[in-house]
């Protein structure tokens, strides 16, 4: 079984990396690691296990910075990424600037991923403010 | 008088003939009369959507007064997993079942609105529930539903949840039946008869049931976006069910004055078939009565707008600030209608003797954008008036901060780092008064593991959002 290593990087710089079988996802083997990860439904519903792509093997870092529109390391999401079942929580432009479902994604080569709670409250603002 | 100590009580005939020999009143104002002061309350208490390594927890809150605990968790009923994100719940058993020797209001049903996992606590103690049962999310969704949301007991002893989707957490949502033994018998509801789900309350002596519309989870569970809106993937209808054959009888579009109706509660009293709802986003509440004399049908539903909260500048915000009403309740003698506003901060009672026209009683202005007090015992309130409660009597009002993980995010992210509140405002129901009591403050914010959230807030012995009379 192919695994690749996958990164969690927390917003108080913790990291620690994590090998992902292809056919597990990448909250499971977290959690099998005892790494806590934030999650919810744990079908791709509700976003709670939001993480954010930083970088993938082999291209230019991109600092921990969210990506923008365009941003040539983070169209390569879908193919870092493998999900087990449609990402309903992800809308277009979560899934274009990054974003990934841990709880239904597995990967398809070794990376590196923000996590914890605040990427969960990037995906929306206060649209009033 | 404790349901769970006194299953057997027969109680003296009121004004009426059905013999009670279950749980629960015969009557609201039997509640009023004989129900005792709320000493202790169940707070639905959450961590989930934050870092801190904990499940979510029932709270069991000192509210006696004279106890030496008194505004403290005394109590906090852990549950196995990490991710539920507690919500709403309910008994087992409420007044509707006031007939049936033997059933006792014991068990709490705790569903998970994120995990859609439903525990069942034993509550025999009052002081100290346990958690007896789980029904795992797998066997939730083998019904295709999801994201349990408001539990009412059947008066058989069995047990109905509003779940707001599939199980992939799209559309339709539907409601799914226990039984008396706490497991699944399965969809209530013949298939198809709605899309959108949230909260319901039921009329048995009209064979009426009202549910109201929230979104589908994948909708509601990120967060709340504008973008949602202008698609239409939010509610603004309410259904009127033949309550006996689970079908819906009526849909009324509330239109954009309707936006999102959440909380729908019909009045205590089992004849009366007035009701309101508040809608979140329009700020709005609504009144909702069976019209005998509709030209156009043999007693249709009717619902009117009664009550606008208007939006408020706001220098620190772009735009004018609505006041978004999450949570209302009606008291136990069926005059005042309560309520909260989150984002400006305030709760709220208006008069409503005629339902058609309430009349703004008072309020306190405390919390959210706007509060004129924003911090209680130099504890800071990081957030509005959110679930709220009242004591059987009408004299106290109770409130947690908390409306919903992904939500508060947005729009108090600082509540993560304080965790919630739960305030009380002594209530005089005869002047119509509300006043802060500034010496209760129960602080979710020094819970062991980390702040926490707090949610919604039931009695022991029954309250004002859970009891229905058949
Ligand atoms: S836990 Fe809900 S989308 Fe992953």
């Amino acid at each position: 079984m192919t695994s690749h290593d996958v990164t969690l990087e927390w917003p108080d710089g913790r990291t620690r990396t994590v090998e992902v079988d292809e056919n597990e996802t990448i909250l499971e083997a977290a959690e099998c690691d005892g790494s806590v990860l934030p999650y919810g439904c744990r079908t791709g519903a509700c976003g709670t296990c939001s993480g954010r792509l930083l970088e993938v093997e082999g291209t230019r870092p991109s600092n921990g910075e969210r990506a923008g529109d365009g941003d040539a390391d983070v169209c390569a999401v879908d193919d870092v990424v493998a999900y087990r079942r449609l990402p309903r929580a992800l809308k277009d432009r979560h899934r274009a600037t990054g974003y990934v479902l841990l709880c239904i994604a597995s990967p398809r080569a070794d990376c590196r991923i923000a996590v914890g709670s605040s990427v969960h409250s990037e995906l929306v603002d206060n649209p009033w403010k | 008088m404790s349901d769970a100590s006194t299953p057997d009580s027969v109680e003296p005939d009121h004004e009426h003939e059905h013999r009670h020999e279950g749980p629960g009143y015969a009557t609201p104002q039997a509640a009023i009369e004989e129900g005792e002061r709320e000493k202790l309350a169940y707070v639905m208490s959450l961590y989930v959507g934050t870092d801190v390594d904990a499940p979510d927890f029932v709270s069991v809150v000192d509210l006696d007064p004279d106890s030496d605990t008194y505004c403290e968790i005394v109590d906090r009923i852990e549950l196995p997993n990490r991710g539920d994100e507690l919500h709403h719940f309910g008994w087992n058993a409420c007044s509707s079942s006031c007939h049936m020797e033997g059933l006792e209001r014991r068990h709490l049903i705790v569903p998970g609105q994120r995990s859609s996992r439903i525990h069942v606590l034993d509550a025999q103690d009052r002081r100290n529930p346990e958690l007896e049962t789980v029904i795992e999310p797998e066997e939730v969704f083998e019904y295709d539903l999801s994201a349990p949301h408001t539990v009412h007991c059947i008066p058989d002893g069995e047990i109905l949840i509003s779940m707001l989707g599939d199980a992939d957490g799209e559309l339709p949502g539907g409601f799914l039946e226990l039984n008396e033994d706490f497991e699944i018998e399965g969809r209530w509801e013949p298939p198809g008869e709605i899309e959108m789900n949230y909260d319901y309350w039921y009329q048995p002596r009209q064979n009426v049931m009202v549910s109201s519309e929230w979104a589908a989870p994948e909708t509601y569970y990120p967060g709340f976006d504008l973008e949602d809106v202008e698609a239409g993937n939010y509610g603004q209808r309410l259904h009127f069910w033949d309550w006996e054959a689970g079908t819906v009888e009526q849909t009324i579009d509330l239109g954009e004055e309707g936006l999102i109706p959440l909380e729908v509660r019909f009045l205590h009293t089992p004849e009366s078939t007035h009701g309101f709802v508040g809608a979140a986003l329009s700020s709005n509440i609504f009144h909702f009565w069976r019209d005998e004399s509709a030209a156009d049908g043999d007693g249709a539903y009717r619902a009117e707008k009664v009550i606008d909260f208007e939006s408020r500048e706001h220098d620190d915000w772009d735009m004018p600030v609505p006041a978004l009403p999450t949570d209302i309740l009606i008291s136990m003698d069926d005059r005042y209608l309560f309520g909260s506003n989150w984002l400006h901060g305030e709760v709220w009672m208006y008069d409503i003797s005629d339902p058609s026209n309430p009349r703004r009683a008072d309020s306190l202005s405390v919390g959210g954008t706007f509060g004129e007090v924003q911090e209680v015992q130099d504890r800071e309130l990081a957030a509005g008036p959110q679930m709220i409660q009242l004591s059987l009597d009408g004299e106290r009002l109770y409130w947690t901060t908390s409306l919903f993980s992904s939500w508060d995010d947005q729009f108090y992210p600082e509540e993560a780092e304080r965790g919630s509140v739960m305030l009380k405002a002594d209530v005089d129901p005869r002047k119509g008064t509300m006043k802060l009591d500034e010496d209760f403050l129960v602080d979710w914010g020094e819970c062991p593991a980390g702040p926490a959230r707090a949610h919604e807030i039931r009695w022991p012995d029954g309250d004002c959002t859970s009891d229905v009379w058949q």
